[in-house]
Order: structure tokens, then C-alpha cells, then sequence
């Protein structure tokens, strides 16, 4: 029998002191490990199997990903002091140019080695593209790949396309509709979606008015609605008949259930709204280098990784949800969607619905919007 | 032996005899050896449990949506949640009511299943055991995700119902099937203290109430009860403390019907971008759930409980 005294337990914990220490005591030594590590901070997808694997074998490194379902959360990480852990970090589209850069939180790409993979997107992404570049349009700041319309679903054996597309956000309005609809875990694209439905362009500053506009908006919506959820809670919702549709919610959100043999659950853009004259709201992935002293040498090299049409295309059906990518400009890439995946991801209007959105951007007023909101969901109990 | 050694040895001597001394002081002075041995686990523990608690309490007390700690000082995350047009209150109240009611129901249900285990279930006692404990093995939301497919419309429920011409009943995304769910969720935390406490109710004592012509229900109010009570008390107070902080049955079952404590917590260190706010909610609900622990705990005596004593 084995005894394992104190002394033993001792130097366990003498020796895994040291090795905790060492790459402290060693800068050098870990700079040189850097060269094998990648850490990426990302919406999911990015994080799967399939994308990081193929990357993981052909660079023989340890890949490190963790997904987060929400912007905010994903920037504040960075902010407490996490610049130094990631190298990667995968945002909606505002994020990069309007407050990672000036905050010193992200490096520019190098536009040489990177822009050419622009020309190859879908023609919307052409360079110089808004999004991924500085507000000078000086610095390329990051790499666009998933994107999509974001509005709300509708079940449309229940409430058909046109309807949903001509009533707009009235649809929440709608009293005859109350405990038949959902709404997604969202808060922040609730906000802008609260806005639109109280008639407001969100991405403008508010007057005391239209607040108390937004208040009573919210206070009736979320009073309305069946449930709150994530997008899988959302689904089956829908699938089961438990709701007829759900604020917030597009191609991102449906395209699962539509794969599933659903495609009566269909992402809406609204045909007008008070956004001059547009009712969408879309988003584009703009994936960024993070401004880490010891950035991993790898972290360049999986965006181009990812700009290879194969592995786009692998992206855009990463577990989770389905999405368009800027890559399917390029013929090579577009090829390798087949029908279903096509219908998955709505491509028949997908052109149309994003030119009928806005694209996300920040609200100035947030930060009091989202406490109203969040006033009203306490209240609906 | 010449002169010159002996002089040597009585120097060595002299010296080996104050080290003796000084090394006795400093163990008189110093912490006993087992302390000092457990003293770079201590240190750990201490950085583990503690640092994160100070740096919670540091950011409650900064400015309203900094992300800096300890470099500032305001009480106005607290006076934000303590103004009356800040509806958070509401949470607390929702947490703290669901907790207690799932106290209040567990206490119901798991004394005839704890009594079952020690008094009736005999050798059939560890296979009920293992199945309360089973679940807990799997992970909380996907036992409260299949709950959620068996309550959904055309869900199993629903379906099973249907075969004899009737249709489920609906109740998901209600504080009812909240509460539902807390109590599923905590069961074993209920149960297990509760059967410990029962097993050290000495079974001779009940024999000889019985002898002297005690009732069930005396024998009950008076021994077994009282006896039995500090591992109920475990019991209850180790579910208030989880249930007091439950999210997931409120969100995947009850489909945020009601807002829990933990969700406003969760929100300000998220979507609202202000840790600080975050921190302070999480402040007062420590404040809350410890004040109710120690209250608790004053009133049991661990010792006998664990039969040191």
C-alpha cells in the first residue's frame, strides 16, 4: 500500500509552484510559446471543431476559443485586462472602428497583406469598406466574414410574409398578438428593436419625450409578451406553436430551424420604418487583432485562414447557426452551398432585406435605455 | 584531552545550548508546526476565496460603469438601487419569496422520503439513494431543457395526453413552473441533510417514548424533530442559499416570467456594461443570504451534528 504523507503532499505542491512560476519567471520562454497559441474571444462558430481543428493539425498549436453571445460583454473583457490573454476578437460591426480602436484595444491589420481579400467578397464589402476600416479610413482594423438581417421571425403559416413585412414593428403593437409572441435574450438589439417599434430610430440621441415613448414602448411589449429566451428556447417555441413570432431575430437566429425542415419560420425585414425610411436593423462579424503586448504570430495567419473559401463555407454552417459570409462573393466559395443550406440561410431575399436594414451601430443613449428596459421586464411579473 | 579541546567543546557546547534556547523562544513565539506546514495552502485558499470577494466588494463601491477597483470611492451604486424608481427591488423580492417557498415545499416532501430512507426503505435505502442523486451528475440545464420538451405544446406531455383525448396543461414560462423547477433542481440539497439528521435519532429512544405510551405524533414533536432538527436546518438553509441565487429555472422554464436577483447581477456585468452596479446588487444579496446563514448557524452546534461529540 502506498502511504502519502504530508511530506509528499508538500512537494507536489513545491513543484507545481514552480511550474505555475516558471513562465513568470521566464519571459522569454513564454514569448517563445506564444508562437504555438492562439486565444480567440468570439460569437460561436468560430469556436467549433470544424473551424479550429484544420488550423490546430496544419499548425501543430494549441487553440484556444471561448464564445460569448454578446458584444458588451465581449469588449468589457478586454477592458478589465484581458488584452493580454486574447489575440483575436470576433464583434459586430461598430464595435472595431467606434471604440476598440480609440480605446486602444485593438492593432490594425497590416492593409497589404489583407485588403486584397476584400475585392473577393460579396460586392458590399469592397474595399475601402466602412466597417473594417478607422474612422479616417487610414487603418484597416479587421476582417468581415458573417453577417445578416436582424428584425424579427415570424411563423409564417400563421402570419404570412407580406403581412409581417408591411405591418412592420406595429406588429408588437398589436394588442390581438399579445401572449403569441416571444422575445429573444437579446437586451442589447432589444433596445434599438424597442425603439423601432415605439417608431424611434434607435442610433440617434433622444429627446426626454421620445424616452418616455421608448418606456411606455417597453413597458407594453415586454407586459405582452409569452416569454423571454434564448434562440433555441425561441425555436422550439415557435415549432411547437407556443408563439406565432419573436422580436429579435433574423437569419442568425431561424436558419437552425429552417435546416431542420421548418422553412415556415422565416426572418422578416420590415418593408419601412422611421430609420430614413428603413425598418432593419443588420449586423457584419468584423474579426480584429487584439492589442496584446505578446500577440500571437498566429493570429494573422487564422484570418487568412479563414478567408480560404472552404473553410468560409465551414464557418457559415459551424454548429450553432447558419450564416452568410462576405466570401460568397467569390464563385469558389458560393459553390459549395448547396440548395438547403441556400434556403437555410434565406439567400432568395437576402439581398433585399439587407438593403432594407441599417446596419447595427452604437445607440448614444443606451446606457438609459437599457435600465428602462430592464425597469419594464421587472414589471411584467 | 588536552586543555585547548576541552576549551573548544565547552565553546560548542555553550553555543549549541543558546540555539537550543533561541529556537525555543521562536517556537513559543512562531505558530505550531501543523500551522506552519498548512500555512502555503492557507495562503492559497485565502488568495482563492478571498481575493475575488474583496475585488467584488472594491467595485461596489466605484463609480457607477467604471472597470476600475479600489480606485475610487462612492456610495452611489447603492443609492441607485435603493431609489424607489429603480424597480430592482422587485427581483430581490421575487428571489428571496421563490427561495423560501422552495424551502417551504422541500420540507414537505423530502421528511417522508428522509424517514423512508432511514426507517422503511431497509436495504432498498442506497438504490433510492442513488436515484435522487443521479440526476445531479447531469447538467442542471439540460434536465431543465428536457423539462421545458416535456411541458411544451406537442411536447411529450402534451402528446402522451392527446392518445386519451386531452391536451396539456399550460403551464411553462409561468413563476409557477418556476418554482416547479427550483424545487426539482434542489431536492437533494434538502433531502440528504434532512436523512442525516434523521439517522442520529437514536432508535432506543423512540422505543422507550413508545413504552412510556407516547403517540406517533409526540414522539414525533418531541424526539424526533427536535433531534433531527440541525440537519434539517442544514438542509434548509443550504437550499435557501442556492435557491436565493437560481437563474436557469427562470429563464429556461419560466421563460423570464419573473426576474431573479442573480439575472439583474448577470445583466450589469453584461449587456449594461456597469460591474459596478453588478457588484453592489451582489454585495446586498451576500449581506442578505449570510445575515440569514449566521442567524442559522448560531442556533446549531456542528460538533454534535458531525458526532465529534
Amino acid at each position: 500500500m502506498t502511504n502519502f504523507n504530508r511530506r509528499d503532499t508538500l512537494k507536489i505542491l513545491g513543484a507545481g509552484a514552480l511550474a505555475a512560476g516558471a513562465p513568470l519567471g521566464f519571459p522569454g520562454a513564454a514569448l517563445a510559446a506564444r508562437e504555438k497559441e492562439l486565444n480567440i474571444l468570439c460569437w460561436e462558430g468560430y469556436n467549433s471543431a470544424q473551424v479550429l481543428d484544420p488550423f490546430r493539425e496544419k499548425e501543430g498549436a494549441t487553440v484556444k476559443a471561448e464564445s460569448l453571445t454578446n458584444d458588451p460583454t465581449m469588449i468589457n473583457r478586454l477592458r478589465s485586462g484581458e488584452s493580454k490573454v486574447w489575440d483575436l476578437i470576433n464583434v459586430n460591426n461598430p464595435w472595431a472602428r467606434k471604440i476598440m480602436y480609440p480605446e486602444k484595444l485593438i492593432k490594425p491589420l497590416p492593409k497589404d497583406e489583407f485588403m486584397p481579400y476584400f475585392d473577393k467578397m460579396l460586392e458590399q464589402f469592397h474595399p475601402p469598406y466602412k466597417w473594417a476600416m478607422s474612422d479616417d479610413g487610414s487603418e484597416l482594423l479587421g476582417m468581415t466574414q458573417r453577417f445578416g438581417p436582424y428584425s424579427y421571425v415570424v411563423n409564417t403559416d400563421k402570419i404570412s410574409r407580406k403581412t409581417a413585412e408591411e405591418t412592420g414593428w406595429d406588429l408588437f403593437n398589436d394588442e390581438s398578438l399579445a401572449g403569441k409572441y416571444g422575445i429573444l435574450e437579446s437586451d442589447d438589439w432589444n433596445v434599438f428593436n424597442i425603439f423601432l417599434v415605439a417608431g424611434l430610430d434607435p442610433f440617434k440621441e433622444h429627446s426626454p419625450e421620445e424616452m418616455k415613448a421608448f418606456e411606455d414602448t417597453a413597458l407594453k411589449v415586454f407586459k405582452g409578451a409569452k416569454l423571454i429566451g434564448d434562440i433555441a428556447t425561441m425555436n422550439q417555441a415557435l415549432i411547437s406553436g407556443e408563439i406565432d413570432l419573436h422580436m429579435t431575430g433574423g437569419t442568425y437566429s431561424v436558419s437552425p430551424a429552417r435546416a431542420d425542415g421548418f422553412p415556415e419560420m422565416r426572418a422578416i425585414t420590415p418593408l419601412k420604418g422611421p430609420m430614413n425610411g428603413k425598418g432593419g436593423v443588420s449586423w457584419i462579424e468584423v474579426t480584429s487583432t487584439v492589442n496584446n503586448p505578446e500577440l500571437s504570430p498566429l493570429a494573422p495567419e487564422f484570418l487568412k485562414y479563414v478567408q480560404d473559401p472552404e473553410v468560409a463555407h465551414t464557418v457559415a454552417f459551424a454548429e450553432g447557426t447558419f450564416n452568410p459570409v462576405a466570401q460568397m462573393g467569390n464563385k469558389a466559395c458560393f459553390d459549395l452551398f448547396t440548395k438547403d443550406e441556400l434556403d437555410a440561410i434565406q439567400w432568395d431575399s437576402l439581398e433585399e432585406e439587407m438593403a432594407r436594414s441599417v446596419e447595427y451601430d452604437i445607440v448614444p443613449d443606451y446606457e438609459k435605455a437599457l435600465d428602462l428596459m430592464n425597469n419594464a421586464k421587472r414589471q411584467r411579473s | 584531552m588536552s586543555d585547548a579541546t576541552l576549551g573548544t567543546s565547552s565553546t560548542v557546547r555553550e553555543k549549541q545550548g543558546k540555539e537550543r534556547q533561541g529556537r525555543s523562544a521562536l517556537r513559543h513565539l512562531s505558530l505550531p508546526a501543523g500551522a506552519r506546514c498548512a500555512s502555503p495552502i492557507l495562503l492559497f485558499m485565502a488568495l482563492g476565496f478571498l481575493a475575488p470577494l474583496l475585488t467584488v466588494i472594491g467595485f461596489a463601491f466605484a463609480e457607477p460603469r467604471s472597470f476600475a477597483v479600489f480606485e475610487s470611492f462612492t456610495l452611489r451604486n447603492f443609492a441607485e438601487i435603493f431609489n424607489p424608481a429603480d424597480t430592482v427591488w422587485m427581483s430581490f423580492a421575487w428571489s428571496l419569496a421563490l427561495a423560501l417557498l422552495t424551502v417551504a415545499a422541500l420540507l414537505l416532501i423530502c421528511y417522508p422520503i428522509a424517514y423512508g430512507l432511514v426507517r422503511v426503505f431497509g436495504r432498498w435505502s442506497s438504490l433510492v439513494s442513488i436515484a435522487f442523486v443521479f440526476p445531479l451528475f447531469i447538467s442542471e440545464n439540460v434536465r431543465l431543457y428536457g423539462w421545458t420538451l416535456f411541458f411544451i405544446n406537442h411536447g411529450v406531455l402534451d402528446g402522451l395526453l392527446a392518445g386519451i383525448g386531452l391536451s396539456g396543461p399550460n403551464v411553462l414560462f409561468t413563476p409557477e413552473i418556476t418554482l416547479f423547477g427550483m424545487i426539482y433542481t434542489y431536492l437533494p440539497f434538502m433531502l440528504f441533510p434532512m436523512t442525516l439528521g434523521l439517522s442520529m435519532v437514536p432508535g432506543d429512544l423512540i422505543e422507550a417514548a413508545r413504552d412510556f405510551g407516547a403517540g406517533r405524533l409526540m414522539i414525533w414533536r418531541e424526539i424526533e424533530l427536535p433531534l433531527a432538527m440541525p440537519g434539517i436546518l442544514i438542509g434548509a438553509l443550504l437550499t435557501f442559499v442556492l435557491a436565493a441565487g437560481a437563474v436557469a429555472e427562470a429563464k429556461i422554464l419560466g421563460g423570464q416570467s419573473v426576474i431573479m436577483i442573480s439575472h439583474d447581477i448577470e445583466n450589469a456585468f453584461t449587456y449594461s456594461q456597469n460591474w459596478p452596479r453588478g457588484a453592489a446588487l451582489a454585495v446586498l444579496l451576500m449581506i442578505v443570504i449570510g445575515g440569514l446563514s449566521m442567524a442559522v448557524m448560531a442556533r446549531l452546534d456542528l460538533d454534535r451534528i458531525l458526532g465529534r461529540r
